[in-house]
């Protein structure tokens, strides 16, 4: 009896429980099935970021590199800026592929965060499972694993600036994206809140 | 078959030849002569100064990436390495330490008795010098062309050899310094940087090294 009525209380919470992210939104829906991230989405463009990554205190710098070699893929390689290669990532939606990488750099854990904070910068497609809104912005919520990710767009152009990584009740990752064109982010800053690691990539020109 | 054969055969001798004409091993009498000169040379250089254009290759890009800067050395074992394009970004070594400014963020490193350190060290001051002729840390082979003499340097050093697979060093002809370096990784991936307006032995304030 007592576990029914535990049961039947977390149910009540988690069916009225709606995410810290989107409060002061409205849910809204448009049917919209897929929203289409254009910063990485080009198979023909070479995507040259200086990079900044700071790690518990501890920074490392140099040359984020990445290009879309197929549908779905990406070819990522992080480089220093003498332009020794410290890794080489190959990295879809499911598919990871490590093709090289330094011995300091080897770590299961570290390959897990930066192909998690990757793949989310880099994704194309993102499958829409609820929609939010407000009076600039909108809300895409799509499912990633046992997360979810919300992305922020301009009401108006739909221009993708800000997504938030979060499980059903805490953010884990933000990332903000700074576009001119809406074609091409200028700047990426990657935060996350439950470990102190930040990651800033500026767009080079070529 | 047979005919197909031969014209397989004739493409591959016709794409392999342009790589042979360019590139002719030096005698062994040539080697001697070379590494005397550079030697020679790279002796007398007590400051070097030089701008460069680095050129980062890898297949799966459209185009390589460039950056440039400039390069102080002083001997015994001052060298300022500096990028001033597309980002502002300097390496100095110094003392056993290594003090980095990336784009005003500094910090340093102390590299102590650092084995690995002392060796990169050598290598960045050898590829310009071209003091690089150390058999036990490489395997070297000479080439002549008319682009100027090269020497192509295998690592010997297992951890070395891991970030590196080969070092082609090309030398000006006429000067017998280094005008091109090329840092070719296990991926076959490549890091070329060519050297401009090189001064030798003028003056180089210490403050050049200042962090």
């Amino acid at each position: 009896m007592r576990l029914l009525i535990i049961s039947c209380l977390l149910l009540v919470t988690f069916a009225s429980c709606t995410f810290r992210t989107v409060k002061g939104f409205t849910k809204i829906s448009s049917g919209k099935k897929v929203y289409s991230s254009p910063y990485f989405s080009s198979a023909v463009t070479d995507y040259v970021y200086k990079a900044n990554i700071t790690v518990y205190g501890k920074s490392l710098s140099g040359l984020f590199i990445a290009k879309q070699i197929n549908d779905s893929t990406h070819r990522v390689v992080f480089t220093t800026e003498f332009g020794n290669s410290l890794m080489d990532l190959e990295i879809g939606p499911e598919s990871f592929k490590v093709n090289s990488i330094v011995e300091d750099l080897d770590k299961k854990i570290i390959l897990k965060t930066l192909k998690n904070d990757f793949r989310l910068i880099l994704a194309n497609k993102h499958f829409i499972r609820n929609e939010y809104e407000n009076g600039q912005e909108k809300i895409y919520q799509s499912k990633d694993g046992s997360r979810f990710n919300f992305l922020f767009a301009d009401k108006k152009t739909e221009q993708l600036h800000k997504i938030v990584r979060a499980s059903r009740f805490k953010e884990k990752v933000i990332v903000n994206f700074t576009s001119t064109n809406g074609q091409l982010a200028e700047t990426i800053y990657v935060k996350h809140k439950n470990i102190k690691l930040e990651i800033a990539l500026n767009y080079l020109k070529n | 078959m047979k005919i197909r054969l031969l014209l397989i055969g004739i493409l591959f001798c016709m794409h392999s030849w342009p790589a042979f004409a360019q590139e002719q091993k030096m005698t062994a009498a040539e080697m001697e002569s070379f590494k005397q000169k550079v030697n020679g040379v790279s002796k007398k250089i007590s400051t070097l100064s030089t701008d460069f254009v680095q050129f980062k290759h890898l297949d799966f890009l459209s185009k390589d990436i460039e950056s440039s800067g400039k390069m102080f050395f002083k001997q015994p074992n001052l060298l300022n390495w500096k990028y001033t394009k597309p980002y502002n970004y300097s390496i100095i070594f110094k003392n056993s330490k290594i003090y980095i400014n990336n784009e005003g963020n500094k910090s340093a490193v102390d590299v102590g008795n650092n084995k690995m350190f002392e060796k990169i060290n050598k290598l960045i001051v050898g590829s310009v010098s071209g003091d690089m002729f150390d058999e036990k840390e490489f395997t070297i082979s000479y080439f002549k062309s008319k682009e100027g003499s090269m020497t192509r340097l295998l690592p010997k050093d297992a951890t070395l050899k891991k970030y590196i697979k080969q070092i082609e060093l090309i030398f000006d002809n006429t000067e017998n310094t280094v005008k091109q370096v090329k840092l070719i990784e296990s991926s076959n991936d490549f890091t070329k940087i060519i050297f401009r307006n090189k001064i030798v032995n003028a003056k180089i304030d210490d403050a050049a090294f200042n962090h």
